[in-house]
């Protein structure tokens, strides 16, 4: 069998001192989605955050490895270029940087990384215009500072956008779907699917079922106290919306 | 005394003129000396741990200095100076003069008044040292609406440590007539070169006159930078400025803007970056003297290192002066924790019916913004410099010529 994309092995970490994930495993493969679910708190920021390298967390025991290495490392950068992506929870809005400019320097970095050629600027705005145009981003758009005055929604938007310039081999989307309408949801769930190949994996962070309509796990694992309490298939998550997360904590303690 | 007076004998003692400014010079430096931590407007710059390297007055023994320019990436016409030494000038456009000041003096009687006019020696003790040395620099005259830049460079060029030049420039902007200058220091050879270099500029704007003045600092980093800008504008003119100080390690630039009739305005705009143990000072001084005048200054720096940056900033204005408008902001960002900012603002409000504010704020490299990008693969110190671009771009855009604004953006680095 193939190494798989990522490996948590036994993992505790936190965040500021704070221990928040106790004895996490998961473990994902080239082609999968998985979807990882938990309450409000319950430390999947905090994971998402861990893993793409975020100063101020911090990490006790337990190994990551990414593609058979030692994620931990790498910078952040360089987890970056080495195919990692995070869609956050709340991008950052970056006064006096355009996205245009701002992505051309990240795709730079990753072809230089992999030994690549710089992208000449007119076929990178090229590209960077279709696609923003699937995602619902115009130029006039594409041509602001990265998220400064974007809606919750255009930030998602536009997390999405950098997902499918930077084709990364793990994407974590952590709550995509907050503060997104349906027609919104639907456009970044068809981009989002649109770049699932058979060589790249989804883990999908959400505490709502309703984007798993859209984007459809083939693993769902509920995440409570620091660890993943229960995994099951795409009907798992059916079953947490009807029964609500104490349903399954408790059973845990039981 | 230190070395930076010395009995030497200049060119145009004889001209007892000129005898009488440069003894007057020489009398209120020694009077007053080398600032101290208790000389109120060099309190935060204190010159006296960079001038412990004492310098001394290099006599323009050889003239055997280069016949080359400076290159500037837009079409320009330039006023050469090397070592502080004027060289040449470019072939001039319709409507600019520009004459040796020592020319001046001798055969010119009439514009003898306005040297000395403007840069007060008794408020400033660097002014009185650099007329104690009155004769290089020049006169420029505007007489027309130019379109060409006016680039002055001054280039140091590899020569022992210890040495000063004094330099004094007279600008005169006819009504109705307009400009841009650009003022350029640099070096070439030893980053550690060690000099100082102490320019006294006075400048004229005649009514309805406009003149744009552009400088980059980019002095070797063990260097001294000191400059006097003195301008005085009569009714709706116009002077607009921005200064970038990154270089030398004591670098004080300093503009005092006379706004002396009605509808006169200025903008004094400044960026300033440095490292290490530099110590870096913009100080402006505005006068609104009469009514419907306007003054708009930002000023923003980042400092890293152990370096100082110093934002002195006083606005006055006269019973007299209703109508008026005076705003200034000052920004720095700090990159380390050793890295200090001094400010002073000072307003003297004294007439009735202004509108005037001022506002300083510093604060750091944003962490959230630089994982951020770093998360997207740009490395952290790439993603540093395109934060610190991005935080210098308002200031930078005040620049209202393109070709100007590109070539200083090149000097803090990131640019596409
Ligand atoms: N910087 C921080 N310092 C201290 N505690 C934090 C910090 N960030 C998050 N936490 C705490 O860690 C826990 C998990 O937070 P988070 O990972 O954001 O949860 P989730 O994403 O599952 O909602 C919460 O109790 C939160 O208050
Ligand atoms: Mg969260």
């Amino acid at each position: 069998m193939a190494t798989p994309l990522l490996e948590i092995e036994d993992l505790y970490a936190g965040v500021d001192g704070k221990e928040i994930i106790k004895g996490f495993n998961l473990t994902i493969n080239a082609g999968e989605i998985h979807a990882l679910m938990g309450p409000n708190g319950a430390g999947k920021s905090t994971l998402s955050n861990i893993l793409c390298g975020k100063p101020g967390y911090h990490v006790t025991s337990g190994r990551i490895l990414f593609k058979g290495q030692d994620l931990l490392k790498f910078s952040a950068e360089d987890r970056a270029r080495e195919g990692l992506f995070l869609s956050m929870q709340y991008p950052v809005e970056i006064p006096g940087v355009s996205i245009t400019s701002f992505l051309k320097h990240a795709v730079n970095a990753v072809r230089q990384y992999k030994g690549e050629d710089e992208l000449d600027t007119m076929e990178f705005i090229k590209i960077l215009r279709q696609e923003g145009k699937k995602l619902g981003l115009d130029a006039d758009m594409i041509k602001r500072d990265v998220n400064v005055g974007f809606s919750g929604g255009e930030k998602k938007r536009l997390e999405t956008l950098q997902m499918s310039i930077l084709k990364p081999t793990l994407a974590i989307l952590d709550e995509a779907d907050s503060g997104l309408d349906i027609d919104a949801l639907r456009v970044v769930a068809e981009g989002v699917n649109a770049l699932h190949t058979n060589d790249n994996a989804l883990l999908v962070i959400t505490h709502y079922q309703r984007l798993l309509n859209y984007i459809v796990p083939d693993f769902v694992h509920i995440y409570a106290d620091g660890k993943i309490v229960k995994t099951g298939g795409k009907e798992l998550a059916m079953e947490l919306e009807q029964k609500g997360y104490a349903e399954f904590v408790k059973e845990r303690n039981d | 005394m230190t070395k930076l007076l010395q009995d030497i004998k200049l060119i145009g003692d004889e001209i007892p003129w000129l005898k009488d400014f440069r003894q007057k010079g020489k009398d209120e430096f020694i009077s007053q000396g080398i600032p101290t931590a208790k000389t109120e407007a060099w309190k935060y710059t204190k010159p006296n741990r960079f001038l412990a390297n004492d310098f001394s007055f290099c006599p323009q023994g050889s003239k055997d200095i280069s016949p080359y320019s400076i290159e500037v990436p837009f079409k320009a016409c330039q006023i050469y100076f090397e070592n502080g030494i004027f060289s040449h000038h470019d072939e001039l456009p319709e409507g600019i003069e520009v004459l040796p000041l020592i020319e001046v003096i001798m055969f010119h009687h009439d514009l003898r008044d306005k040297i000395g006019a403007l840069a007060e020696i008794k408020a400033h003790p660097f002014a009185a040292l650099n007329s104690a040395y009155l004769n290089e620099g020049v006169y420029i005259h505007i007489s027309a609406n130019v379109t060409t830049p006016i680039v002055f460079v001054n280039h140091i060029t590899p020569q022992p440590n210890g040495n000063m030049y004094n330099l004094r420039n007279l600008v005169v902007v006819d009504d109705n007539s307009s400009a841009e200058v650009v003022e350029y220091y640099c070096y070439e050879g030893d980053i550690k070169s060690s000099y100082l270099v102490n320019v006294v500029n006075e400048i004229y704007i005649g009514c309805g006159a406009a003149l744009k003045h552009y400088k980059v600092q980019d002095e070797a980093f063990k260097a001294g930078h000191i400059a006097l800008n003195s301008v005085k504008i009569k009714a709706d003119g116009l002077y607009q400025s921005f200064c970038l100080q990154k270089g030398a390690d004591l670098s004080r630039n300093e503009t005092k803007v006379v706004l002396a009739e009605e509808g006169a305005t200025t903008e004094v705009n400044a960026a300033y970056m440095m490292n290490g143990w530099a110590t870096i000072d913009t100080t402006t001084d505005i006068e609104h003297l009469k009514p419907f005048t306007k003054s708009l200054q930002l000023v923003k720096g980042v400092i890293g290192g152990q370096a100082k940056g110093v934002f002195q900033g006083k606005i006055h204005i006269a019973p007299q002066a209703v109508k008026t408008e005076g705003y200034q902001l000052h920004k720095a960002m700090l990159l380390s924790d050793e890295a200090e900012v001094d400010v002073k603002p000072e307003l003297e409000i004294f007439a009735d019916d202004v509108k005037c504010s001022h506002g300083s704020a510093s604060g750091e490299l944003d962490q959230e913004q630089l994982f951020y990008m770093q998360s997207r693969g740009v490395g952290k110190d790439k993603a540093k410099q395109i934060l610190i671009d991005a935080y210098l771009n308002d200031v930078i855009a005040k620049i209202d010529n393109e070709n100007i604004r590109l070539w200083v953006k090149s000097f803090i680095g990131e640019h596409d």
